[in-house]
């Protein structure tokens, strides 16, 4: 076998996205494509409104995007990827994340900054007809109370079960972005003094938190993230949003620092232990089968890698927060390349450099450790049983990640400090990987909710002319709130057996969440479609710039609705009743409008090409 | 100082209170706040600070800071009014 430096891929991934900002996003994109003006007011000025309009600076509005973005997709699915080998999942995220993902959330912030800040779904009514707006929009709303609900539950449980010191660190946090605020906005300190006390504080928090688990249980968590979820969707995005995503970014961006430089450059002569191609076609349950289809070998890799990988390479939900939070901030149109298409790679960056080099570094616990002289003595002390769990493979989910990063930064750090430190820096970097998921995981509920806010609003438009007294009523910030945090809470409250294993607990959630996957890939494909056809009917771009577009979005179209065909036609039917009549149901509206749409979006690119 | 600052205030005072008292007396005196798979007392304490905590100061320092909106009312030239609470 050939032994492949770890730091290689990783020089190579970082020249392919340095690489991908300046030639494809910079001089195609920004230049060519959309034209940014920096002299032309963006919706921040010209609709300023102080809650959800307000001009950011690039890198707040950076640190936003990027943490809302996150959540946990980019971690968990190519965490889960691996069972395809490293390689593969590897090529997906890089060419996923630049031809694909970056351009639906860098075109999804242009086209709504050209339409006052409105979202990709209203943007659809001009260039697909007034229909393709409400079916999206009614879509889109009910996408959001899904994820709010799954997200409440992932953060609820992380609380009150895996990390209680999780939730003593986001108790702290608030506080410390609000005083950072409060700071630069109101005592009118510069930005470098007030972010260097917020970070000095935040690394105490985060040390002190480390001994200070905050107990409560699933259901009290729900509670209280739900209030949390309300008051920070509806509170003035200058006071609680954007100091504490500028904030996180330092978190994060440290996340993903360290990830690069430890194992990668403080050893430079490790190599990878896992393969980099284990099969093609991976068992049924990477893609969420039960019962016998989950062991036949039916996970193609294509069509079937988006149902698996989502934020790390593209996903609907990008666009929603590209043409929802982050165009009612942006500055100025220069700003959006760094904020949309340089989020987004920074994204990639987490899913290739934080969570699958790891696994493939660290992939056979025993081959790595033996590289630089750590003994099974000290693997077992750290908590890792080689004969129950020799490769990441036996890990499953976030745990595989958690695993994967603590020990390849533990084996890179003691080399520094020392074998011994081994099994106390593996505990504390999985705790550190297991704070990042959280606070992606926070950052991505609350933005959701206020987009879910922006969603109905923008589907009661109708009613403003008609009767301006009850949109009034209907569209308050605090009411369009409160309904979709109670509706998720709702779906993330009560507790069932799992039909395909009785035995086992689930929350009602759990019985749609299969669907979630590939509904928000095929967001994805329709907004990509949306601002292609946006850049062809309206700016009018021909020719090469318009392929580069076109050609991928019309790729994931087909990739996407290939992969949600066989799983209705392969894993439905071997599904629990219950399942079928939740998830299975789902996934085949989502199908149907899906083949509506690309007609709505065929009928848009005729009538533009006639019309030239 | 209007009525509400004046609320805002107190709420962000209690809030103080109730996060420092759970945070280091309650955790450094028990080592953790609160009890393993109960609602007790004193998690209820904190995460009720944890919530008034992003209320208080909102209500008591106003929906848009002046110097942002002396800002954007010099760029745009239209005159920024207050938003509701």
């Amino acid at each position: 076998m050939i032994s492949v430096y770890a730091i290689l891929i990783a020089l190579i991934v970082l020249v392919i996205y340095i690489a991908a900002y300046m030639l494809h996003g910079k001089a195609l994109l920004e230049r060519r494509v959309v034209k940014a003006d920096p002299s032309r007011l963006t919706p921040a000025w010209e609709k300023f409104d102080g809650v959800d309009y307000v001009p950011a600076n690039k890198y707040v509005l950076y640190g936003h995007h990027f943490a809302s973005i996150a959540g946990a997709g980019p971690i968990i699915g190519p965490a889960t990827a691996l069972a395809w080998g490293w390689l593969l999942p590897l090529i997906w995220v890089l060419f996923g994340n630049i031809f694909i993902g970056a351009v639906h959330d860098y075109t999804s912030i242009m086209a709504s900054v050209r339409y006052g800040g409105i979202s990709v779904m209203t943007i659809s009514e001009n260039v697909m007809g007034r229909k393709a707006r409400y079916i999206f929009l009614a879509y889109v709303y009910f996408a959001l109370i899904l994820v709010l609900a799954a997200f409440l539950s992932v953060a609820s449980s992380t609380f009150a079960v895996l990390a209680p010191t999780a939730a003593t660190v986001a108790i702290i946090y608030m506080p410390l972005a609000l005083l950072f605020g409060i700071l630069v906005y109101k005592v009118g300190l510069s930005v470098k003094k007030a972010t260097l006390i917020a970070l000095v504080l935040m690394v105490l928090a985060l040390i002190y938190s480390l001994n200070a688990p905050t107990y409560l249980t699933y259901e009290g968590w729900l509670v209280v993230l739900s209030l949390y979820s309300i008051l920070a969707a509806a509170l003035p995005v200058w006071y609680l949003l954007q100091p504490r995503d500028y904030l996180n970014a330092y978190l994060l961006w440290s996340f993903v620092t360290l990830a690069v430089i430890a194992p990668f450059f403080l050893v430079p002569t490790l190599t990878v232990t896992g393969p980099a191609i284990r099969s093609f076609a991976a068992t049924g349950g990477v893609i969420g089968a039960v019962g016998a289809p989950s062991k036949w070998e039916i996970a193609w890799f294509w069509p079937t890698v988006p149902l698996v990988i989502a934020c790390g390479a593209l996903s609907g939900f990008h666009s929603l927060v590209g043409s929802g939070t982050t165009s009612k901030q942006l500055s100025n149109e220069l700003d959006a390349l760094f904020v949309g298409y340089g989020g987004m790679l920074t994204e990639g960056a987490v899913s290739s450099l934080a969570v699958i080099l790891p696994g493939a570094l660290v992939w056979d616990f025993a081959k790595a450790a033996a590289a630089l002289g750590v003994s099974t003595d000290l693997i077992y002390k750290a908590g890792i049983n080689l004969t129950a769990t020799p490769t990441i493979l036996e890990f499953a989910g976030a745990a595989r990640f958690y695993t994967a990063y603590g020990f390849a930064q533990a084996l890179a750090w003691s080399r520094v400090v020392g074998v011994e430190a081994f099994p106390s820096l593996y505990k504390g970097f999985y705790a550190f990987a297991a704070w990042a998921l959280t606070s992606f995981v926070l950052t991505t509920l609350d933005t959701c909710n206020r987009l879910a806010r922006f969603a109905w609003t923008e589907f009661f438009d109708w009613l403003k002319p008609r009767a301006p007294g009850a949109y009034k009523v209907i569209c308050n910030r605090w009411v369009a709130s409160i309904i979709p945090v109670l509706l998720g809470a709702l779906m993330a409250y009560p507790r069932l057996p799992d039909p395909a294993d009785p035995t086992k607990i689930i929350y009602a959630y759990m019985l749609v969440w299969p669907a979630f996957s590939g509904t928000n890939q095929l967001l994805a494909a329709l907004a990509l479609l949306t601002t292609t056809l946006w850049v062809y009917a309206i700016l009018k771009v021909r020719g090469g710039p318009a392929m580069l577009m076109l050609v991928p979005a019309l790729f994931l179209w087909v990739t996407v609705t290939a992969a949600l065909i066989i799983w209705l036609a392969l894993i439905v039917p071997y599904l629990p009743a219950l399942y079928i009549s939740t998830a299975g149901v789902i996934v085949a509206i989502s199908v149907a409008l899906d083949f509506a749409l690309i007609v709505l979006f065929v009928r848009g690119l005729l009538l533009a090409r006639r019309a030239t | 100082m209007k009525a509400k600052e004046v609320v805002g205030l107190l709420v962000t005072i209690v809030a103080l209170v109730l996060l420092l008292y759970g945070l280091f007396y309650v955790n450094l005196t028990r080592g953790g706040i609160g009890v393993k798979g109960q609602v007790a007392t004193d998690a209820i304490l904190v995460a009720a600070g944890f919530l008034l905590i992003l209320l208080g100061p909102w209500l008591w320092l106003g929906e848009v800071p002046v110097a942002v909106r002396k800002f954007i009312e010099a760029r745009t030239g239209r005159k920024i009014e207050e938003v509701k609470r």
